[in-house]
């Protein structure tokens, strides 16, 4: 996970304060609600230059930093 | 103050505005900032409602798609005014604006998608031809389970029922589907990328709002002014009386509150396009308000004030209610205050 995506995380996780991001930081629980959700994918789309495929647009994804990165990556090689 | 345009079809005016060209043009806000204007000033609340919806957001949902498949000819067929379009958000399972629970449901197989549940309070719903239909494809509350399906309202299984007589040419209604099954090339862009679709188009159906809205507040206060002009009152006209003047000197400031609001409103920005449509809400109504007591029993006529202001309190409810978009303005406090977000 490079440390870019952890800057572009933050600002969507009202709870994390200053604590590291890690992979497994749940998104949730770090306060990423239903709205703030659709705007980090369309951060990420932007940032990245991909588009998440459709079979990887699930809540399994955005359930941590670690699963939405993989997912990220993996659009990136494609 | 408008008897004229109350018999306006609005079938007629999107085929109208179709034939002209305006509607295949990709830029909805700058469409809307052009039109809406003269929409206001010649069509009844309604009607104007009516194409706003299409405009603003379910022509760009449809155009999102791109141009092939059914998709594709039915995008183009709108865009041509050919065919009139409802955007089928508001469900009949859940609150009006919590979209994350709604219940209508769409099972997708290899080659066809079915839909059952209902959608209310939905502009277009009795006059359409066909509908967008936001449902859940998966149970999950995440904002990845939802897709729009293109449904065409006269399938098996599609009932229809007017909503009333309010916002007359708007053709408000609800809709349920019974098993209503289309083929999968009906779906609209990926499955679970619903909700973002919507979220990407609703800031600008929200601008659409405060752009109508300033139109309206401006044609009410002007013909509001002539009227006070021309009222007798003691030996001059309403418009002499220093309590006259000041109420709608009042009404004249929340107007330009509303512009100003239109002006600095940045295109696609959800956090702003909350802001603005609470504001505006607030501002129409303070209006309206204004308007109908310097009118006094006159603003009670057929197509009068007082019945503008009952149909204008959609500015507060339609495309999220001002309720819900303060909790959204409050959870981007931090960034309204000019912090990250």
């Amino acid at each position: 996970m490079d440390s870019r995506f952890a800057d572009m995380l933050r600002p969507f996780l009202k709870y994390a304060g200053g604590a590291e991001i890690t992979l497994e930081s749940s998104l949730r629980d770090l306060g990423l609600d239903s709205m703030q959700a659709i705007e980090l994918l369309f951060a990420i789309e932007d940032t990245y230059q991909v588009s998440l495929p459709d079979e990887l647009l699930t809540d399994t994804t955005f359930a941590t930093a670690g699963s939405l990165w993989a997912a990220i990556s993996g659009a990136r090689q494609c | 103050m408008r008897e004229a345009v109350l018999d306006a079809d609005a079938r007629a005016v999107w085929a109208s505005l179709g034939r002209s060209g305006v509607l295949s043009r990709d830029r909805p806000a700058e469409v809307l900032r052009s039109l809406l204007p003269s929409l206001d000033a010649q069509y009844s609340l309604g009607i104007v409602l009516s194409v706003c919806v299409q405009i603003a957001t379910a022509l760009p949902i449809l155009r999102s798609h791109g141009p092939s498949g059914v998709v594709g000819r039915v995008s183009a067929e709108a865009a041509r005014g050919e065919v009139v379009l409802a955007l089928a958000a508001t469900d009949a399972g859940a609150a009006g604006s919590d979209l994350m629970d709604l219940t209508t449901s769409a099972r997708l197989s290899e080659d066809r998608v079915v839909v059952d549940g209902g959608k209310r309070w939905i502009t277009n719903a009795v006059t359409a031809d066909c509908a967008l239909v936001l449902a859940r494809h998966r149970p999950q509350r995440h904002f990845t389970s939802f897709l729009w399906v293109l449904v065409p309202l006269d399938a098996p299984g599609v009932t229809r029922e007017s909503a009333g007589s309010l916002f007359s040419g708007a053709g408000v209604g609800h809709l349920t589907f019974s098993g209503v099954s289309v083929g999968r090339d009906h779906v609209v862009g990926a499955p679970g990328r619903g909700l973002a679709m919507f979220a990407r188009h609703v800031a600008t159906e929200r601008l659409a709002g405060a752009l109508w809205a300033s139109a309206l507040c401006r044609r009410v206060l002007a013909d509001t002014r002539r009227v006070l002009a021309a009222r007798p009152l003691g030996s001059g006209v309403a418009w002499d009386n220093a309590v006259v003047r000041d109420r709608f000197a009042r009404g004249l400031v929340e107007a330009r509150r509303v512009e100003a609001l239109c002006s600095s409103f940045r295109e696609g920005e959800l956090v702003d396009s909350m802001v603005v449509k609470v504001a505006v809400a607030e501002s129409v109504d303070r209006v309206l308000a204004v308007c109908a007591e310097l009118l006094g029993a006159e603003s009670f006529a057929d197509g009068g004030v007082a019945g503008l202001r009952a149909e204008a309190a959609m500015f507060g409810v339609a495309g999220g209610a001002s309720g819900a978009l303060l909790a959204g303005v409050a959870d981007h406090a931090d960034y309204l205050l000019g912090g990250a977000r």
